[in-house]
Parts: C-alpha cells; structure tokens; sequence
C-alpha cells in the first residue's frame, strides 16, 4: 500500500510549507530593496506561539477550541489528494480534486464560525468577507480544473498526475487558477497578509482571537493551504509525469516539484508588489475575469487546443 | 367507486418504495420530535388533532406514492394538499398563518388544476386509468400532445416542488406549520412532487427530447441561485430553511434534467448515474432538511422566537441540540464526509461528464450548470455560518435567548436519531448508491449490460460510471477524524505545560463589549446583499429625529430587499385578476329578475346552437 | 514556452478591460508590449536572423520604453482626471470580450485546422488583441483611451503578422515602428490642445462642438 508514504509525503509537505512563504516575503522584500526578515521567520513564529499561553474569550464555545484541530487536521486530509512529489492518494482512490475543494471548505466554515464565535465585530466581517469571496471564488476554481481534467480526457480523480502536455487550454485555465490561488492565500488584490488595521484585514480578522498553540496551527494550516495550491497550480501549468515507480526518477520529481513551486512563489511575489489592494466590492470584478478564464479556457479546448 | 375496482390501484415498485422510504424516514422522527413539541405549545386537545392530521398527512403522501392509478393519484394529491393546508393554518389565531394558508391554497389549486388537465388528456388517448396502461401506450402519443404533457406537469408539480418562479408559496406556508409538520413539509410533500415529475414525465413519456432536460436544468439552476440567495438575505430561521428548501429541489431536478438529457443521447450509463445522483440528493435534502427543521422548533420551544437576530450563544445552554444543527448545517454545506457532501459531488460528475463528452454548445451549457451549483453551494455554506454562527454562537441578544435551556427527551432524540442518519448516508454512501443507482436503472429500463457499469463498487466506495472517479467517504472519514485527532493531541502534548487563560474579547477600550457590538445577520449578509444587488433590488431608510441642529436624538434605519417575483410577476397577475373581476361584477345586477333573464338567454342560445336536427 | 508567453498577452489584454484608471492602462500596455517582445525575441532565437533581433530590440525600445514613458508624461502634465470614464462596466466589458475572443477562436480553428496548439494560439490573442484594442477605443471616454486602443491594435496586428509569415519584411516592421511612434506623439500633442481649448479631454463631449 501507498499509505505510509502518503503519511510520509504530508508530513515533509506541512513542515516545509513555512519556508514556501518565507520564500515569497523574501521575494518582495528583495523587490522592495529592504532587508526583511529571514528565510526561516515562519518558523520561528510558529515556534514562539507554541510556547506562549492561549487566551480564550469568555463567550466563546468549544467550536473556538476546535477550530484549530479542524482547520489544520482538514488540511493535513486535503494534502493527500494533489500530487505533492510524485504520489497522491486519489491514486488509491480516496476522492478527487472537488473532494479537495470540499475539504477545504470544511476548515473554511469552522474558520468562519470561530470568527463568530468570539463576539468582536472584527471576527464577525472576516468571516463575512471570508464567506462572500469563497463564494465567488468556486466556481471559477470549480470549472477550471474540470476543463484541465476534460482535456486530457482522463477522469476528475487523477485529471493532474497524468502527464498531458501542455495545451493552450490548459495554459488559460491555469491563468483563472492563478487569480483563484490570490484569493485563497489570502494575497495582494483580495486581501493582504501584512496588514491588521480593520477596515482592510479579511483572512487575519478571522484570527484575531486566537493566541498561543492555536494561533500556531491555524498558521501552519495557512501554509500548508498554500502550498497544495501552488503545487496544483505548478501540476496544470507544467504537467510531468509524475508517479513513476523508479528511484532515481522520483527524486528527479521532487526537484522538479521544488523547481516549480519556487517559480510560483515568485511570480505571485511579483504579482503581490505589482498590484494594489482592491476594494471588496471589485473583487467580484476579479473573480469574474478568473471565472471568465475558466469559460474560455473551455471553449478553446472545445476545439481541440 | 369505479377507480376502485380497476385492477391495479397500488403499485410498489422500486421507485415508489424509495419513496415511501425517504417519507418514512422524515415522518416518524417528525411524530416523535412533535410529542414534546406540541404540548408545549398547545392544548391537549389541540395537540390530539395536530397529532391525528399529521399522521393523515403522512398516509396521505404515502398513498399519493404508492397509488397506481391517475385518479386515485389525484385524490391522494388533493388529499393531502388540503391536509397539509390545515396544518398551515393550525394557529389560526395568526394572522400571517391564516394568509400563508390562502396563498398556499390557491397556488397548490392552481398546480392540480394542471395536472387534472394533464391527466385528462393522457386519459382521452391511452383510453386507461392506469399507469401501466398509459406507460405502454404514452411513448406512441403524437408530439405535440407529449409536449403539452410535458408543459403541465413541469407546472403543476413545479408547483409543489417549489420551483421558481412558482415558489412563491413555499416561504410563507413551510414556517407557518408547527415545526414538526414544515419539517415533514419540507423534507416529504415537495420530495412527492419530485416522485411526481420522476413518475410521470421520466417514467411515462418514454425517451424524451433534449429541451425537455434543458428546460428543467434552466429552471432548476435558477432555482438554487434564487433559493439561496434569498435564504442568505432572510433572517427567520424556519423561512431561511424553507428558502433553502427551494435551493435544494434546484439542486435534485438538476441531476434529474441532466439525467433526461443523457438519456436523449443514449448514455445509458451516464442517465442511470445522473438520476440516482438526483435521487441521491432527495433522500439527504429529506433527512437533513427534516433535522434542520426540528432544530428550528426547538429553538423556537426554547426562546420563543424564530428570529435568529434575537438569539445568539446557545450552545452553551442547548448544547445537543446545537450539534444537531451543526451536523445538519454542514451536511447542507456540502462538507465532508456528510451526505450533503456526497450527493453534490456526485452531481458535479454528472456535470464534469457531460462536459467532457457533450458537443460544442453542450460543454458550455454544462460547464454552466456546474458553475451554477458551484456558486451554490458556497453560498450554502455561508449562509449556514450566518444561521448558525449568529443563533448559537457568542453572546445572546435577548433575554429569551440567555434563559433558554435544553428541549425535552423525545425532541431531542428525533434530531439526534437524523443528525446519525445524515452522518451514515455519508459513510455508507457505496451502498445507499448501489441502491439508488437500482432505482434509477428500474425505471429507466436501461439494456442489460449497463448494470455492469454502475454496480461496480463496495460499500465505502463509490465508482462514479463514465468518469471512473472514485469516492472513499470512509477513508475520507479516517483521514480527517485521525488528522483531527493527532493535531488536537499535539497540541494538548506540547503546550501541556503552559495554561489557557479565559479572559474578556477585546473590546478596543471599551469597558466591556456586549451584545450590542456583535456582528449581525444582516451585517454578515451584507456583502452578497450589495454583490446580488441587481437581483435583489435593496433599499434603507434612514431618519433623523433631532433636538436641535447639532443633537440627533433618535436615528431609524432599516433596510430590506424588494421581493422580485412577487412585485413584478405576481403583483400584476394578481392585479390583472381584480380587474377581470371587475368587469365580471357588471353581469351581477343582485336582481332576480336579470338573472332568470340570463338563464332564459342561456337556454335559448343554446336550444339554437344545439337544438337542430 | 511560446504559449506560455502567448497566455501572458492574453490576460493582459483582458486587465485592460478591467483598468478604471488611466496609469493602470498604460502599465498594462507596457506589460503587454514587454510580453511581445519575449514572443519576438523567441521568434528570433529559432530562426536565428538578425533582422528579427533588431526588431525585437525596436519593440523594446518604442513600445516598452519609449511610448508608455510619453503617455505618463502627458497625463502628468495635462493634469487630467485619473479615471478612464466607462461606457460599459468591467464585468460586461468582459463578457463582451469573451464572445470576441470566442468567434476569434472558432474562426481561427476553421481557418488553421490541424496546426500546432503554438499557431492557433498565436492567431486567437492576436485577433483577441486587434478586436479588443478597438473595443477600448469604442467604449472608453477619454481620447487618451483611444490612442492607448490603437496601439494596442497595433500590437495585435504585430503579433497576426509574425504568426502567419514570420514577420513582415524588416524595412516594413520599421517602419511601422517609427510611424507607431510618431503617431502617439502627434495624437499627444494634440490632446493636449484639446485639453488646452476644453479643459477636458472626454470624446463624448465632443459633440458640443456641432454647434
């Protein structure tokens, strides 16, 4: 059975995702001519949550204390169905990406529900706003991995380890992934990591009640979270074939997997220093032209590109 | 009675057994939920009678799913229009119950008024009463007539379903019910409508054309989005739910119309699959829509009110009935590993499918429809941590809601008993699919070697025919539950040693927050209230009462949504009505003498039209 | 790689529909134009010709340095108000845009069938692009809108003409170049007199002038 390495494979996946946005603050920090922090600066704040005391809010239930687990233990379940190095679980038939999706909606809700659950007004708009763009942002999502999936006529659970080539089609739809990949880590024109003032914050406000261990885990998911996206998106941009037995050609993978997410950490530092903060209500503007991406991306592969 | 002694009055097929199956299921927890409910809410002798309609409600549907003849199908029907009619307008002594029954009333008359029509018609050219009679004779009908068929039944059953623009109904009359009736309501009557639709136009029309599939996919996608993004605007939780009971019939005829379409192509397999899907839906959409109902009588047992701006902070004082709603509220956010979860899923396929196999103009129409559901069930999801997060979480926001406590034994175990079941249609989802995929292929009648096809798979797993994805809820299951578990572990394991304070939310300097600062209903719905404003059409009023220029003394402000359908669809017929009536009103002088003269008239005419040899 | 290229110009001529301002246009303009040159200058690698490198070196200087430099000059300096003025709004310029590209790329699959997916892109974002330059210069109020709409055709028609025949012949390409640029500089100049005698440079408003 594959299981131990799936095991195996999540776990190097959760431990590395930290340095992937460590890589991407460095990439604007470099853009940006500042010194910035370090390289492994997500670590060390992981580290130091751990070690502080949590604070719960008096009026929150234990849907506030659960949330962590949920969120993190979603994402750990979620990191089994995209092809991190060079196996993925949908191999042993476990779901597909829409069951992925649906996993990531799981940590979203309880998110939500947690912002609730404090009463400050703050983590009642995150989840809000949380909500409201997730909504826009399935169906673009949705719909972009199916014509992925279509194309290269292989089934919805495996369309991303097969090897494909690259095709026109795939190329725009990857493009509506990117923009759905900006909103959902929570980047530049949706929403923005490096801010807490009130009026901007979506993703943090959710958060902002947590402290300690939970703040830790609800971090490591948000890395986590990131890098499953980059690495679904590096899988459509540039398929490989992945899932070949040998062992030389399974390290070769797993460079080539580095390979790309370094490329996608750097392109979405570039996007994120090129673009402004856009107000919530023209981020339907954005996740229209994603979703419109993902209809053209249809129609082109429709005729056969 | 003539109808009687035909030789076939009942029938019991697998699709009548399913449906008998899925009424069963939401009844008898309904019953039990509605001992504890009722007496707390009514008299005893009043309980007696709620207690005797619904169980003439609940035989009533069965026979309208079992009956195999048109008119003893029409009797069941109109039998239980009318009981469930009284069960509407239970509490008469409310106003708004007695007019949400007259709306009712007339919108469900006008649907059997279609249906009569139907029936008659497939009786003058089959020449029979009975079903198999008429499923023998009905694919030889000419054209034209199978359309109109087609047409009626859309209508009158749509009717009942809740499709819009004919939903009209269905938010006034389903929380008007005592709870235990809208969740059987909710969770049964509309699903008859489906059985009807499934019966009568998939089961009896033979192979249909390909806009017949169209026309009820168009209707069902424009159902979810209406359904749900007015369920997102409302804020009382039963008409919420009966909202959301509208999206979900959207949800179930979209498996069903691309199942019609599928089999037009001659995708046996993919037709069987999209049916069963649908049928899927409608057994989860019954358990949980009947759970989510319940767990609205009992928060309206408890606090005495159904609007969940007033609640807030019950799961400290409810707490079982809180995880009860919180399993339902997942299960139809489509969360996984919950049965909500597996039926949306197995829709998408049936949509990935057609997307991938169909023709130009058909990958667009599905790539629509999947977009549709897509966008659906996120907002399905938000509006849920909305109901949820604003009734049970943080703070109460009314006194009511700060001395609620927990509802009695029997209403509890009828939520907790469909909280279980809507967490085993999940797990067991390989064998409630094999199950329904037999469903469908018994009355689709596809060839033989089609079986093959969709009965690969165990009880954990599902094997999607056409796509060959596969679906582990099981597994699923494991790897969150074990995910779960070794995080909560780690944590507890790691920062053992150092303590969890409980302390006040921040209040930004304020010396301590209440009720007042915490995020609304309609706050968190603010946001797709001004994305979904052009549907919508909101508008506020605000007003200033002031002491003199600088001092505002009072400030009103209110806001609400333009109800759409009724403004500028039903307002005008209604209208148009009044004034045909009107004119009507000029024949009736209130003289005797006028109206022996009309009926002198009336002979006369009609001795010369007809009176010749 | 080309595709990958090919996909970039795509969705940036797509921002352009989104832009409401008008500094957003012309950075827009100036990414798509630098896309361009990649394409031209990954053209030129493979056939290896040094009249392909000179007109990509061209294109690098006009139309990624030299024009978008100009325009923000002028926009400083006419000191006119940031926003585009829309006739449509983003999301159904979109749509609208959408339907273009989608009879681009039915025509183009019956025109070039059976080619490589790198031809049939290429002709899909190059008509994507001439169509939607002229979309801009039809639904934008501002007539610096329709200078930034004709160079964008022109990147179009650039971009059709590398991908049918390997370029035009060199002279022509730079000529086109120069008259490219010279023609931005004249429409300049020229808004800014509008601006000058109208104090605004909207072409809607225009219509006052039939007295």
């Amino acid at each position: 059975m594959k299981i131990p390495l799936l095991l195996l494979q999540a776990g190097i996946a959760v431990l590395a995702a930290p340095l992937v946005s460590g890589f991407v603050r460095r990439v604007k920090n470099a853009l940006r001519m500042r010194q910035g922090a370090a390289l492994v600066q997500p670590y060390r704040n992981i580290a130091k949550y751990m070690r502080k005391e949590e604070v719960v809010s008096e009026t929150a239930s234990w849907i506030f204390r659960w949330t962590p687990s949920v969120v993190l233990g979603s994402t750990l379940a979620a990191l089994m169905f995209v092809p991190v190095f060079s196996f993925s679980l949908s191999a042993a038939g476990m779901g597909d990406v829409l069951s992925l999706f649906f996993l990531f909606s799981l940590g979203r809700f309880f998110l939500a529900l947690a912002g609730l659950d404090a009463g400050s007004a703050f983590g009642g708009m995150g989840s809000s706003r949380e909500m409201f763009i997730a909504s826009f942002v399935e169906p673009a999502a949705v719909l972009a991995v199916a014509v992925v999936a279509a194309h290269s006529s292989s089934s919805a659970a495996e369309p991303l380890v097969r090897s494909m080539g690259m095709s026109f089609s795939g190329m725009i739809a990857a493009a509506s992934l990117f923009m759905v990949v900006l909103a959902e880590t929570s980047r530049i024109p949706v929403d923005n990591q490096e801010t807490h003032l009130e009026l901007t914050m979506i993703h943090e406000a959710m958060l902002l009640e947590y402290s300690g261990p939970s703040l830790a885990m609800l971090e490591t998911a948000a890395h986590a979270k990131q890098l499953i996206w980059f690495s679904l998106l590096g899988a459509i941009l540039w398929p490989w074939p992945i899932g070949s037995s040998s062992g030389l050609s399974a390290v070769a993978c797993a460079a080539f997997f580095v390979l790309k997410i370094i490329l996608c950490a750097i392109v979405v530092g570039l996007t994120e220093i090129g673009l402004a903060k856009m107000r919530l209500f023209r981020v339907t503007d954005f996740l229209g032209l994603a979703f419109l991406f993902s209809v053209l991306a249809l129609v082109v592969s429709g005729l056969g590109y | 009675m003539f109808f009687l002694s035909q030789n076939s009055r009942w029938c019991f097929d697998p699709l009548a057994l399913f449906f008998l199956g899925v009424i069963v299921v939401v009844s008898l927890p309904s019953l039990l939920f509605s001992a504890g409910y009722l007496r707390r809410q009514f008299s005893r002798r009043r309980t007696a009678l709620a207690t005797g309609l619904t169980a003439l409600f609940v035989i009533s549907m069965a026979a309208v799913v079992a009956s195999a003849n048109l008119i003893l199908f029409l009797f069941a029907w109109e039998f239980m229009s009318l009981v469930s009619y009284f069960l509407v307008v239970f509490e008469h002594e409310h106003e708004a119950s007695v007019k949400a029954g007259t709306i009712y009333l007339v919108m469900t008359h006008v649907g059997t008024a279609f249906l009569l029509a139907a029936f008659l018609l497939m009786h003058a050219q089959a020449g029979t009463w009975d079903f198999e009679g008429i499923r023998t004779a009905a694919p030889a009908f000419p054209v034209g007539l199978k359309n109109i068929l087609f047409g009626l039944f859309l209508a009158g059953f749509g009717m009942k379903a809740g499709i819009v623009p004919l939903h009209i109904w269905l938010p006034y009359a389903h929380p008007q019910a005592p709870a235990s009736v809208s969740s059987i309501m909710s969770g049964a009557m509309i699903k008859v409508a489906v059985y009807g639709i499934l019966r009568f136009i998939a089961g009896m029309l033979g192979v249909p054309p390909v806009w017949w599939g169209s026309a009820i996919l168009v209707a069902a996608g424009i159902s979810c989005l209406v359904g749900v993004i007015y369920a997102l605007m409302e804020h009382d939780i039963k008409k919420l739910l009966a909202y959301h009971s509208v999206e979900n019939i959207g949800i179930i005829l979209l498996g069903i119309g691309a199942g019609m379409i599928f089999w037009h192509w001659g995708w046996w397999v993919l037709a069987c699959a999209a049916f069963a899907a649908g049928l899927y839906h409608t057994v989860n959409h019954a358990v949980f829509k009947g759970l989510l109902f319940l767990c609205s009588g009992s928060i309206h047992v408890a606090t005495g009110t159904k609007d969940i701006e007033k609640l807030g902070g019950l799961i400290k004082r409810m707490p079982q009935t809180a995880a009860s709603f919180l399993v339902g509220a997942m299960a139809i956010s489509a969360l996984p590993p919950l049965s909500g979860f597996v039926s949306e899923w197995l829709i998408f396929q049936v949509f990935f499918a057609g997307l991938r196999d169909a023709a130009s103009g058909g990958k667009l129409f599905f790539a629509g429809m999947m977009a549709c559901l897509a966008l659906t069930s996120a907002l399905a999801a938000a509006c849920f941590v909305k109901a949820f997060g604003v009734a049970f979480l943080a703070m109460p926001r009314s006194r009511a809601a700060a001395e609620a406590g927990e509802v009695s034994l029997s209403m509890r175990s009828a939520m907790i008993f469909l909280a279980a079941l809507t967490v085993a249609l999940g797990i067991g989802a390989g064998l409630v699919w094999k199950m329904l995929c037999a469903v469908a292929a018994s009355f689709l009648k596809p060839p033989p070697a089609v079986w093959d096809g969709l009965l690969s798979g165990s009880w954990g797993l599902i094997r999607f025919p056409g796509t060959d994805a596969c679906l582990r809820t099981p597994m699923i299951m494991l790897a969150l539950s074990a995910g779960i578990a070794a995080v909560y572990a780690f944590v507890r394991l790691v920062s053992r040693k150092h303590s969890v304070t409980v302390g006040r939310t921040w209040g930004c300097g304020y010396y301590r927050l209440d009720h007042r600062t915490e995020y609304t209903a309609t706050a968190f719905s603010k946001p797709f209230r001004i994305a979904f404003g052009f549907f919508l059409l909101p508008y506020r009023k605000t007003e200033k009462i002031r002491d003199s220029f600088y001092h505002v003394k009072e400030f009103s402000y209110e806001t609400s949504t333009t109800p759409v359908f009724k403004r500028y669809l039903y307002d005008p017929v209604v209208g148009g009505l009044f004034r045909l009536a009107q004119y009507v009103r000029g024949f009736q002088m209130g003289s005797i003498h006028w109206y022996l003269a009309y009926v002198f008239v009336t002979i006369l005419v009609l001795v010369v039209i007809f009176g010749r040899p | 790689m080309t595709l990958f290229l090919l996909t970039g110009i795509m969705i940036l001529t797509y921002a352009m529909l989104v832009c409401h301002r008008i500094p957003a246009l012309i950075q827009n303009f100036r990414l798509q134009s630098l896309f361009l040159f990649l394409v031209t200058l990954d053209f030129a690698v493979r056939q290896k010709e040094a009249g392909v490198f000179v007109v990509a070196g061209l294109l690098l200087l006009v139309k990624v340095i030299l024009i978008p430099s100009f325009l923000n000059h002028l926009v400083k300096k006419i000191r006119v108000d940031e926003r585009l003025g829309l006739f449509l709004n983003p999301l159904l310029s979109l749509i609208a845009a959408l339907f273009l590209t989608w009879g681009a790329a039915v025509f183009c699959a019956w025109l070039v069938s059976d080619s490589p997916a790198v031809v049939f892109a290429a002709f899909v974002v190059s008509i994507t692009v001439v169509l939607v330059g002229f979309f801009i210069m039809v639904f934008r109020m501002k007539a610096l809108t329709q200078i930034v709409g004709l160079l964008v055709m022109e990147n179009g028609i650039f971009l059709l003409a590398s991908s049918i025949a390997g370029g035009m012949p060199f002279f022509v390409e730079i000529v086109i170049a120069f008259d490219v640029f010279v023609c931005a500089i004249i429409t300049g100049i020229f808004m800014y007199r509008i601006n000058k005698v109208f104090t605004h440079i909207e072409v809607h408003r225009l219509t006052d002038l039939k007295g």
